[in-house]
């Protein structure tokens, strides 16, 4: 009779023991279910191109907060029109670094509270053709004036 | 083949102002050792033009698009006047039309002129390398080589700098696909160049063949 006593008691502690360890696994551990929420919120997209005006597909972005400029806190690819979409968590300057075989360039991105781009921020459009034009046109007429100069001279 | 500021290292972007600095130093040097230095220097000036025009061709080689160098060809036709040449260019380049940066001019130099200045070299031995030669055979020969090696050693410069300061955290493979991609891109344009360095070379033995003899 004794022993049978103390073998319950024993069965009882092992059950004890079991429904503690069920009740202290991890929530997640016990989840059969999953859910997705969708919300609003204020994201930043970027369109990278090359000075061609071809986009820059499929090109690897990295994405810096404004604390920490040297680990990315979001990567990926550009898709096929060279566009990348992020959401600044906090106000500041974030920095996205677009490359691809080693051109590419950073963009320093003034964010505000609430996760819009400052609005004092213009995008480098780069060089139109026309001043792309007058550029070059400067350049070489300034080296034919060096080159007309130091030939007079070794005339002389 | 231009690096933009901020994708390459601190460390590559001073070593290649050093290397720029030192090799400038050498290049004065020799350019004063001649009788009259300033003889050549409207040479120099047009040829820097036609370096600075370069990069805003694009040739598209599918699936990339690539532009003009002339390294070669600035070191065929100006030998040590050519690293002034393209160091000027290239800073016109970076500040003018955003084709790299100022922190990597020093890296771009190297890129660009040491590959000129061995180009140049090689052409100045046609005469005792290809002696067994005809004349016109071996200027056709070294100008074709010196013109393609100028672009082709930029191109494996910039391969091995961009494979070297690659930061782990980019996708390498997709990455080295890409840049594959770019290689391949640059074979006809070593081959064009290469060409192109011909064709100058025969009309210059033509209309002023002491152009070609320094």
């Amino acid at each position: 009779m004794k022993s049978f006593c103390s073998a319950r008691r024993q069965g009882m502690q092992c059950l004890g023991w079991a429904v503690v360890a069920i009740a202290s696994l991890p929530l997640a551990a016990t989840a059969h279910g999953a859910h997705v929420q969708a919300r609003n919120t204020a994201a930043v997209e970027i369109q990278a191109s090359y000075d061609t005006g071809e986009p820059m597909a499929a090109a690897t972005v990295q994405v810096f907060a404004p604390d920490d400029p040297q680990t990315p806190v979001q990567s990926g690819l550009t898709d096929a029109s060279g566009r990348f979409v992020f959401v600044p968590t906090t106000a500041g300057t974030w920095e996205v670094s677009v490359r691809q075989a080693g051109h590419g360039d950073i963009a320093a991105i003034p964010v505000e509270a609430g996760g819009l781009v400052a609005s004092e921020f213009t995008n480098d459009a780069g060089l139109s053709w026309l001043q792309r034009g007058v550029v070059v046109g400067a350049v070489i007429w300034g080296c034919v004036g060096t080159a007309l100069y130091f030939g007079r001279r070794g005339k002389q | 083949m231009h690096i933009p500021d901020g994708l390459l290292p601190a460390s590559v972007c001073v070593a290649g102002y050093a290397i720029t600095g030192g090799v400038t130093w050498v290049a004065l040097k020799q350019i004063n050792k001649t009788s009259n230095p300033q003889v050549e220097v409207p040479k120099a000036a047009l040829l820097a033009a036609a370096f600075f025009v370069g990069s805003s061709l694009s040739l598209p080689v599918p699936p990339v698009s690539v532009h003009l160098v002339l390294n070669g060809l600035l070191g065929i036709v100006l030998g040590w006047y050519a690293w002034p040449a393209i160091l000027i260019g290239l800073l016109l380049q970076a500040i003018l039309l955003g084709h790299g940066g100022v922190t990597t001019l020093g890296v771009h130099a190297v890129m660009m002129g040491i590959p000129a200045l061995l180009a140049g070299q090689l052409f100045q031995q046609r005469q005792r390398l290809g002696k067994s030669l005809p004349p016109k055979v071996a200027l056709g020969l070294f100008s074709f080589v010196a013109g393609a090696l100028g672009v082709g050693i930029s191109v494996l410069i910039f391969l091995a700098l961009v494979v070297f300061a690659m930061p782990s955290t980019l996708d390498q493979s997709a990455e080295r696909g890409f840049l594959t991609a770019l290689m391949v891109g640059h074979i006809p344009l070593i081959f064009l160049e290469g060409i192109f360095a011909v064709l100058l070379c025969f009309f210059l033995l033509r209309v002023k063949p002491e152009l070609l003899e320094r």
